[in-house]
């Protein structure tokens, strides 16, 4: 006899069906279990409103196109219009997107590369491509908080009937909305609405106020399409990206994957070298919140407690301006990184000044696995249908699908990697590979290559605390796996932005110690 | 001056400065062997992260010339109640901290006074300092 399943069980199990399948009739759209329009799933833009968002003629990098402006023309004012035409004239240095800063809202949404939206009563995220980028939007009625101007603005929304409504507050007046110079001024606020026209079309408005810069509040109307054929974003790091291209951030003959053409092969450890320990695991406190399906709930805003592991992942006392650090390593027993002999020197030398320049992190790049988790800087976990999400503060993101998927092609390297997770229990287990070996794990020169394999634990202990676990291996760097520990607390608190590159004033200096440093050793060489 | 806030301003900074918000190595940065104290006029603060700055004008020879000091993180303060204006210019302060290995004018603050003799530990020496 076939079990007997409550009516909404039938409702729930035909709308996940019909979401896997993309099987819906004409009008009729996935919905979540709260009965919300579901916008969960990969979508890009495809209409040519990056280029510019007004009609336009093609020229050179820049296709024509027809413009998404309701009633055709931005209605500026006339000091705003003369400068309008003098960011165009100047776009190709003047955009900030081509400085890599942050696009802001709403031109993040409809630039040419793909997000991802991931839904929960409380929330909706924005997972973007570009950069890495996200964008939290509240929907659990917290006002705005408005602490700071920020380059991607605050976002608060609520529904209305099916169309989620956002309001974008307290941005700074450095982005464009196209890379035709159109612009605002920091008393912008944008009103967007997200409807679903059908499950692969989300109607995008934008409303634009700025009584700076208008003579009237205008609208643009943008078609967002469902990305049928991907099940999954990549990364584009684009301040990376024009660095390795220029030169100003060189390649690791040792730690870097590849480059395309050159052999690969698989290293292992050698045979008998040892396993890591399985340590024992605390229960979980009944404290510890649940979803409705029983598994605990991860949600919420977190910082660990990693005891400077950011300077050294060892124990180490006070080095010059380096902190004394706790020491996180948890196995092997000896609580050291069982590094090989070459690679521990390298280690040494990469403490050394001349090299803080070499940190990807002082370039304001992503941080890598394990090390997102313990950079000085708060994170957030959502838990939406299938997936963990993990937003970082400094602004990157993990997306950790939970539907038993193969990893990536091997040839596909990233800087977060390439993560997929199931539950053991009350445990949440994360499986990442695919790694590109750019990242470092600390300031203090603690590094992994592209071999690294990171399978990490985050196991529910109260409802202030999840302990993490990270076991990194790494046969390239390492003579066997080793093992991190830390608490993750929760705090009740909300994420802010760190624009990072766009207000980096370090790295210049960083750069000088080193071209010093080369000079001296180039000097030396010649005597 | 506004009393109020700039206490608070001393506990937060220093909240900053225990919080380790770096994102670059600070011995690479900065060197040991200067150190460096001077009394200046705050032209601006600029809250930034992962760093902010305090920029002043400080009278050499005769001459301003203008120093950037880094402190902690502006989200650190944001979360303690900070404001973008809540450092006026034209504040005075004495500074004391380490100058960058590159003999720019820029220092790695250890800790600010105030006129009255209030410390401000702005210190994103990547060290835990104390409030008072």
């Amino acid at each position: 006899m076939f079990p007997r399943f409550h009516q909404t069980h039938h409702l729930l199990l035909a709308t996940a069906l019909m979401a896997m399948t993309g099987s819906y009739a004409e009008g009729q759209i996935p919905r979540a279990a709260n009965g919300k329009p579901n916008l969960q799933g990969i979508w890009k833009a495809t209409a040519r409103a990056a280029y510019d968002l007004q009609d336009h003629a093609a020229t050179l990098d820049m296709p024509a196109g027809k413009g998404v402006v309701v009633g055709g023309q931005i209605p500026y004012q006339p000091a705003a219009a003369a400068k309008k035409l003098q960011n165009y004239n100047n776009r190709k240095t003047a955009d900030p997107v081509r400085s890599c800063f942050f696009p802001g809202v709403p031109r993040i949404m409809y630039m040419d590369f793909p997000f991802q939206v991931f839904q929960t009563p409380e929330h909706v995220a924005i997972t973007f491509e570009w950069n890495l980028v996200h964008r939290l939007i509240y929907t659990d009625g917290k006002p705005a908080m408005h602490p700071s101007e920020s380059w991607m603005g605050d976002s608060r929304g609520h529904w209305e009937g099916d169309t989620l409504v956002v309001k974008v507050t307290d941005v700074n007046d450095k982005t464009w909305f196209d890379m035709a110079g159109d612009f605002h001024s920091g008393a912008l606020v944008v009103t967007e609405r997200f409807t679903m026209l059908d499950a692969d079309t989300i109607r995008y408005e934008a409303e634009i106020q700025d009584d700076k810069t208008y003579t009237k509040p205008w609208k643009i109307s943008v078609p967002i399409i469902r990305q049928k054929d991907a099940d999954r974003l990549y990364e584009y790091l684009c301040q990376a990206e024009v660095e390795e291209a220029n030169g100003a951030f060189e390649r690791d003959p040792i730690t870097w994957y590849p480059p395309v053409g050159t052999p690969t092969k698989t290293p292992a450890f050698p045979a008998g070298a040892a396993q890591s320990v399985a340590l024992p695991e605390p229960k979980t406190d009944p404290s510890f919140p649940r979803t409705a399906d029983g598994k605990p709930n991860l949600t919420g805003y977190f910082q660990s407690d990693s005891g400077t592991a950011n300077q050294g992942l060892e124990k180490h006392a006070k080095i010059e301006f380096t902190p004394a650090t706790r020491g996180i390593v948890v196995d092997p027993s000896d609580r050291l990184l069982p590094y090989q002999p070459w690679a521990r020197k390298d280690r040494d030398e990469r403490a050394k000044p001349y090299r803080g320049y070499d940190d990807p992190t002082a370039h304001c790049y992503v941080a890598g696995v394990p090390r997102s988790m313990y950079v000085p800087s708060p994170f957030q976990i959502l838990q939406p249908p299938g997936y963990i999400v993990i937003l970082h503060e400094r602004m990157a993101w993990r997306i950790i699908p939970l539907d038993g998927r193969k990893h990536i092609s091997d040839s596909v390297r990233l800087w977060q990697g390439d993560s997929v997770g199931h539950w053991e229990g009350d445990v949440l287990v994360v499986e990442t590979t695919n790694f590109n070996g750019k990242t470092w794990l600390n300031e203090f020169g603690d590094f992994v290559s592209h071999a690294e394999k990171v399978a990490e634990r985050f196991i529910p202990v109260d409802s202030k605390k999840i302990l993490y676990r990270a076991t990194v291996s790494d046969p390239i760097v390492y003579s066997r796996p080793w093992t991190i520990e830390m608490p993750l607390n929760r705090e009740n608190e909300e994420l802010l932005e760190v624009a990072c590159h766009e207000d980096n004033g370090d790295l210049q200096h960083l750069k000088d110690v080193r071209d010093d440093y080369r000079a001296k050793i180039k000097k030396e060489t010649a005597k | 001056m506004r009393f109020r806030n700039l206490a608070t301003l001393a506990a937060s900074l220093a909240f900053a400065a225990g919080t380790l918000l770096a994102h670059h190595s600070f011995t690479a940065e900065f060197d040991q062997n200067k150190p460096v104290k001077f009394t200046g006029k705050v032209i601006e603060m600029n809250w930034a992260n992962p760093h902010a700055w305090i920029c002043v004008e400080v009278m050499t020879d005769g001459k301003p010339v203008k120093w950037s000091l880094e402190t902690g993180a502006a989200n650190a303060l944001i979360r303690r109640g900070w404001k973008r204006n809540d450092l006026p210019s034209g504040t005075v302060i004495v500074v004391d901290g380490w100058q960058a290995r590159n003999g720019s004018n820029t220092a790695n603050v250890n800790t600010v006074t105030f006129q009255d003799g209030r410390k401000l530990f702005a210190g994103s020496s990547n060290q835990a300092l104390p409030t008072k």
